[in-house]
């Protein structure tokens, strides 16, 4: 485990999930784990597990569905989409990031 | 948190099992996936399997995340400590039993109570706008209201501005025949307003038409939902048909709805047709029932009625100049002061049996708290916090308390089933006895009264528990600080029930004083029955005193019959208003209780004559009229008009009229002074009575007494095939013995007094059990102890007084907190006491003397218990 890797950031972990199902489409749990490792390219240390507890409250909230489907090894798996109102909210997180993210730049600026 | 995760959060509590098992499934599917693609990117199946755990991170830390996000935390907990006290309760089924079965009593005889105290005292009236609702009188100054003449009333009746609706209301009996034996029923004579008055409508046909209550109109007549159910089996064809009232056809109108007027004594309404002979300002015996107009306020009311008085004052007679007219809400005569206070006693009765129940469900729980001292210690060392410790403990208390509700629901629901036969005639045919919505939320307000007296405490003890000191210590001396505790309560539990026992042996030894007052009659071997002899056969006075003559004769020839008589009233049930006499040349005249008897009455009730003679055979219709005085009469004229010898003298007094012949002034001859009987109920003072005989004052509404030489209910058949020779068609009715007479005119203080005397019975059961359970356990933890002092040369004896002494001191400081609350507490019976002071020390001694016993009892079995203590097992086993 190389040092370098970061823990991901308070709060980004609902934007990244909502981020992967809306460019790939529907997938199971593992998959989405996999493919925010991949996007990062090693950069994130996520522990693989904390994005159930993501799913679900994403899922009560009305953003992501679930359905029943089977995985690569045949087991029965849940597998997770994006609804119409977690479009509507990924657009209004990623809005929010922007805006933290300029302001946290433009601070940083002002101090250099 | 939005409203639809807020909703899939509660639903999550429900769907644990299933949640947590997809979660289960979840992780294993992406274990798998993951070791797969290890795998494929070759490492060995072991090392695969590390891997894919190792980036999966901690699983059951996850889990907890899960459900810390899916769900209510604290909910969850709820639901937990739920299933967790729940199982603790089954576990220990002797706990859960008595504790369960304290609050089902508890609770139950107060939910009971509730619904009477709620339908009695707090209810509104069950009809619509029961404010707009108003009894209209007769007012004499500085006395109780009066009924009113027919054109008085008629003068009501035209004050439509006040009123909406105005009704007479007049009880009366008729022979009821609809197949089989004619039976004297009940019913009301009313105007055609009644039911307007009420504002209740008819559950089939329809309720009286204006001008039915005129002369000339047909007769008809409306049922009771419970008079159609029993007489015509509910018939939904009932409206095609008659009832004959008395042998008269009436045409059946319409059925009330069933609530009510099923209450009321009365099963049929028809309309009361003032004749123009009836039309005067002389006899007052109209009750008036009205509704406002809406709008209309009481005041308004009252201030209009007084300039009607004001306007009448050259009709009414002179005599009446003082009297006003009074319009008073409906609901206020309704319920009786007596009753009442009753129900209030008995209510608060209940409601110290509650606390003691409470009291004893606390000590419970603080016992079986005491032995998890070391539980809640280890509990708190793994990291519980203090609240969630008092949280568990709450919550199984809460498990208690909702099972006790429940079970106190049912029994309530027993309660009121068994009682509500025996206490209904003592209620206003308002109050319906139910377990209502009301009700149910009392009873869930006891239970959580209970969880807050019983739980809270016990609860923040038993959590309060030093580790150290909770962990090392041995199970075996009792903890000090608890033990006090709990000998505290039991304390105020004998304080609470010796007041309670004290209120019931006041109120036993006035009954006992209410049962020795000499009634002056024969109270044995008499049975007494009425009869009403009905206008059509009977429509003049001779007819009736045929009858009087008739029956005596035929009773008389009965086998077991001794004496028989006919009288208007009975012993002990009042002479009603009493009526006025007056002596030639005075001119202040005063009231006495006139009764009509006939000449056997005297001999059949046993009542002896003092001087002169009683009334006799000769003494009939148109024979000089005569007047027999009681003791108190002839002693009221000797002490304030001065006549000594009262018999010969000449008196004038206002006797009652015979159907339409109004009452009148006759001038009698005082022929003789019997010895008191009494008239009226056995706590009131003897009234002055006169007796005048009944051939000569017939009256229609009669009573039969016969005197039987054995048991008298046998000889009732006989009694009847006598009465029905003379008039086949004459139901007789109230069969009462004059025992039973004489019950009855107790049960004012019967009632509370049993009611009372039952609670004071539970509660010192209660207080007994408290006491025992608390010695029981110490003895328990003190064993080792005995054990010692055994060992040491101490003799059954002497470890048995220990234990008693024990008791005893609990005892006597409860007596003394208890007795120093009864002389506080005594003074609510004062008026439901006779001949006895609330202070009565003889009462007192006694109960303070019961609950000792009681006491001592409870503590023999431990003590007994604590004496057999083998010192060589106990050293054994603990040493």
């Amino acid at each position: 485990m190389s040092e370098n890797k970061t823990e991901v950031p308070y709060g980004t972990l609902d934007l990244l999930i909502l981020k992967t199902l809306e460019t790939i489409g529907p997938m199971h749990g593992y998959r989405i784990a996999r493919r925010i490792e991949q996007v990062a390219e090693n950069l994130l240390r996520l522990n693989q597990g904390s994005i159930y507890p993501a799913l679900i409250r994403l899922e009560q909230q009305g953003w992501i569905r679930t359905q029943w489907g089977i995985s690569e090894t045949k087991r029965k798996v849940k597998f997770y989409s994006l609804t119409k109102a977690g479009s509507k909210q990924l657009s209004v997180e990623v809005a929010n990031w922007e805006r933290a993210t300029a302001l946290v730049a433009r601070f940083l600026e002002a101090e250099s | 948190m939005n409203l639809r995760s807020a909703v899939a959060r509660l639903l999550a509590l429900f769907r644990k099992g299933n949640l947590d098992r997809e979660l289960e499934d979840e992780v294993r599917a992406h274990l798998e996936l993951a070791e797969r693609d290890a795998i494929a990117r070759g490492l060995t199946p072991e090392e695969a399997r590390q891997a894919a755990r190792r980036s999966f991170g901690g699983i059951e830390q996850m889990k907890e995340d899960h459900r810390d996000h899916r769900s209510v935390r604290w909910m969850e907990n709820l639901l937990r400590d739920f299933r967790y006290g729940m199982a603790s309760l089954a576990r220990d089924p002797g706990f859960a039993t008595v504790t369960i079965g304290l609050l089902a009593l508890g609770i139950g005889a107060n939910t009971a109570m509730f619904s009477i105290v709620d339908a009695v005292l707090l209810k509104p009236l069950p009809f619509p706008e029961p404010e707009r609702m108003v009894r209209v009188w007769e007012a004499p100054p500085h006395s109780l209201p009066n009924n009113t003449t027919t054109l008085t009333f008629l003068d009501w009746k035209r004050q439509d501005t006040i009123f909406e609706a105005l009704s007479v209301e007049r009880p009366t009996r008729a022979a009821v025949g609809t197949g089989g034996d004619p039976e004297r029923l009940s019913g009301k004579l009313v105007s055609a307003d009644y039911f307007k008055v009420f504002g209740v409508k008819p559950r089939i046909g329809r309720t009286f038409a204006p001008g039915e209550d005129q002369p000339g109109a047909a007769p008809v007549v409306v049922l009771s939902y419970s008079f159609w159910q029993t007489r015509f089996g509910g018939d939904p064809d009932v409206l095609k048909r008659d009832l004959a009232l008395d042998g008269e056809p009436h045409r059946i109108i319409g059925v009330l709805p069933a609530g009510s007027f099923d209450r009321d004594e009365a099963g049929f309404w028809k309309p009361l047709i003032f004749t123009p002979d009836q039309l005067n300002r002389i006899q007052h015996v109209l009750a008036v029932v009205g509704r406002l107009r809406s709008g209309v306020s009481l005041e308004q009311a009252r201030a209009k009625m007084s300039m009607l008085r004001a306007s009448l004052a050259g009709v009414m007679p002179s005599w009446k100049k003082d009297w006003g007219f009074a319009v008073e809400p409906f609901a206020q005569r309704l319920v009786g002061d007596t009753l009442r206070r009753s129900i209030y006693l008995a209510f608060g009765a209940v409601l110290m049996v509650l606390l003691i129940a409470c009291a004893n469900v606390a000590n419970l729980v603080l016992a079986k708290g005491a032995t998890r001292r070391k539980e809640m210690a280890l509990r708190a060392a793994l990291g519980a916090s203090r609240g969630r410790l008092i949280g568990q403990l709450l919550t199984e208390s809460l498990v208690l308390c909702l099972l006790g509700g429940a079970a106190g629901v049912a029994v309530a629901y027993l309660l009121l089933h068994a009682a509500a036969p025996l206490v209904a005639a003592s209620l206003p045919f308002t109050a319906d006895l139910s377990l209502d919505l009301r009700v149910l939320g009392f009873a869930a307000a006891a239970a959580m009264a209970v969880l807050i007296l019983a739980g809270l405490f016990p609860s923040w003890r038993t959590s309060f528990s030093k580790l150290s000191s909770s962990l090392n210590q041995a199970a075996r001396g009792s903890s000090g600080s608890s033990a006090a505790v709990r000998r505290t309560i039991v304390i105020g539990e004998v304080a609470a029930s010796v007041v309670l026992i004290c209120g019931a042996a006041l109120l036993f030894k006035s009954l006992a004083k209410l049962q020795q007052v000499d009634a002056g009659v024969r109270i044995d071997h008499v049975i007494t029955m009425s009869a009403d002899l009905p206008s059509t056969a009977y429509p003049a006075p001779e007819s009736a005193a045929r009858f009087y003559e008739a029956v005596v004769q035929r009773l008389r020839a009965v086998p077991g019959v001794e004496q028989a008589s006919v009288s208007q009233t009975l012993p002990l049930q009042g002479v009603g208003w009493g009526e006025g006499m007056s002596l030639p040349g005075v001119t202040k005249g005063f009231n006495v209780g006139l009764k009509l008897v006939d000449p056997w009455y005297f001999g059949t009730l046993q009542i002896p004559l003092e001087s002169g003679r009683g009334i006799e055979d000769r003494d009939r219709a148109g024979a000089p009229p005569v007047v027999v005085i009681n003791q108190e009469l002839a002693r009221h004229l000797s002490s304030t008009l001065g006549i000594a010898n009262p018999v010969g003298r000449t008196v004038g007094i206002d006797v009652p009229g015979y159907g339409p012949i109004p009452e009148s002034v006759v001038n009698v001859q005082i022929v003789g002074v019997i010895r008191s009987e009494r008239t009226g109920a056995l706590h009131a003072p003897q009234g002055r009575a006169a007796y005048m005989p009944l051939t000569q004052v017939p009256q229609q509404d009669i009573k039969l007494v016969v005197r039987t030489e054995s048991e008298p209910l046998a000889v009732m058949s006989g009694i009847r095939e006598a009465v029905r020779q003379v008039d086949p068609h004459l139901p007789l009715g109230d069969v009462r013995t004059m025992e039973q007479v004489k019950e009855r005119s107790m049960l004012w203080a019967k009632q509370p007094t049993w009611v009372v005397g039952a609670f004071a019975g539970v509660a010192a059961l209660l207080a007994a059990l408290g006491l025992y359970g608390v010695l029981a356990h110490a003895v328990t933890q003190q064993r080792r102890e005995i054990g010692i002092r055994m060992a040491l040369g101490a003799r059954p004896g002497d470890v048995l007084s220990y234990v008693l002494r024990s008791a005893f001191s609990m005892l006597i400081v409860g007596l003394a907190v208890g007795l120093a609350g009864a002389f506080a507490l005594t003074r609510v019976l004062k008026s439901l006491l006779f001949k006895v002071s609330a202070l009565d020390p003889v009462a007192l001694s006694v109960a303070c003397g019961l609950m000792t016993l009681v006491g001592i009892l409870a503590a023999w079995v431990p003590a007994s218990r604590a004496a057999r203590v083998d010192p060589m097992t106990v050293l054994r086993d603990e040493g």
